[in-house]
């Protein structure tokens, strides 16, 4: 089994004054990921390594971290695909509450904000909402997102505001706003356009490149900017 | 207070900023081209400051000058602001910034106006003969023959 160097952030707020890396040499199987290797270290090497998982096949989102610079699921991301020594950070942006464990409530906040769930209140119809092939497609690859925050950690946007709603609030925002079950843009707009909304993305497309469920964030804002627009004319 | 202060600067700073934006942005890119198609290709290359005061002075240009005068330290202040939202986080000096910069859009705007308004064709000629005919009715009074 070859052997792989890990640098690790480590920063306990309660002890610590200034956070430190600490590194590992861990003996990995091929076909490991990153959050394979973290178990191993957690395991069997040093218990006080602290971070977030839960799923371990791409879907829950619990494991987003930055490896080697770039924010990436854990459980995804293949040790074989990555050379050398395996930085791994916790997402940027974020209040460390130790080590790659970060506080998400900024995130979840800016996500309640657009109201990500189905708005409609006509009358219930007799079976239900039909929606079409054709009228699914206009969501897009929205629906896959899987709330990992990447995107999000990753927007310098959302860096410098903390009022910022972020991309992934944006992707939520746009995949009701299309949907066409959904008649709440009249509830959402005042969230998304204004300053701290739709109108503080620069297109930087961090966003783009972070998402390890490859969706572009970047793309859906701007439609989803474009429709704002053509609300309000 | 300064908390919401801090939030102020663009207006809403949302679609009607953004749309502003993009309109001012338009009008700056007309009037650069207008700019170039006539200063540099239309009269032959020829730039004089008679012949370029000339055409400033007249109502149409004064109003085209005064509308790219707008569109650009609109274009400007608003660019400052945004980019004074993106990398000052405290409140106080936020307020300072953005207040100083649309100070700074303001004062332009005025002395702009003023010399697009009271700009008449000719003036530095006139203005150069009197001088010229000034130094030689000095240099005459000394008994020098011109």
């Amino acid at each position: 089994m070859p052997k792989r160097t890990f640098k690790i952030f480590r920063f306990n707020p309660e002890t610590d004054s200034k956070p430190s890396y600490k590194t590992y040499d861990v003996e990995c199987e091929g076909w490991w990921t990153v959050l394979d290797a973290l178990n191993e270290i957690k395991w069997f090497v040093d218990g006080t390594v602290t971070y977030r998982r839960s799923c371990r096949h791409g879907i829950c989102g619990s494991c987003a971290m930055m490896i080697n610079g770039k924010n990436d699921l854990a459980c995804e991301l293949q040790i074989k695909t990555l050379k050398g020594t395996i930085t791994v950070d916790p997402l940027p942006g974020f209040e460390i509450y130790r080590d790659l464990a970060v506080n998400m409530d900024p995130f979840y906040a800016a996500l309640k904000r657009v109201k990500p769930w189905l708005i409609n209140n006509d009358p219930y119809p007799s079976k239900e909402r039909i929606q079409s092939p054709e009228e699914f497609k206009l969501m897009g690859d929205s629906i896959a997102c899987i709330l990992c925050a990447a995107c999000t950690s990753s927007c310098p946007s959302f860096w410098s505001d903390e009022q910022y709603l972020g991309p992934a609030a944006l992707l939520k925002a746009y995949r009701y706003t299309f949907d066409t079950r959904d008649k709440g843009l009249g509830d959402r707009i005042d969230a998304l356009d204004n300053k701290h909304g739709l109108w503080r993305c620069h297109k930087i497309t961090n966003c783009y490149h972070a998402c390890p469920k490859h969706l572009n964030p970047t793309e859906q804002i701007s439609k989803l900017q474009r429709r704002i627009i053509e609300e309000k004319m | 207070m300064l908390k919401m202060l801090a939030r102020t600067g663009t207006g809403s700073g949302g679609s009607n900023a953004w749309v502003l934006q993009r309109i001012s942005g338009l009008l700056l890119v007309v009037a650069l081209f207008l700019h170039y198609l006539f200063l540099h290709f239309l009269n032959g290359g020829d730039v004089t400051w008679n012949e370029v005061t000339t055409r400033l002075a007249s109502p149409l240009f004064k109003t085209i000058d005064l509308i790219f005068l707008v569109s650009v330290l609109f274009h400007a202040g608003q660019g400052l602001v945004i980019n004074i939202h993106d990398y000052i986080h405290r409140p106080a000096p936020r307020v300072i910034l953005v207040s100083l910069a649309w100070l700074l859009m303001i004062v332009l705007l005025i002395t702009g106006t003023v010399t697009i308004v009271t700009l008449e064709p000719g003036f530095l000629q006139e203005m150069q003969m009197g001088q010229a005919a000034g130094v030689i009715d000095a240099i005459q009074s000394q008994g020098v023959a011109l």
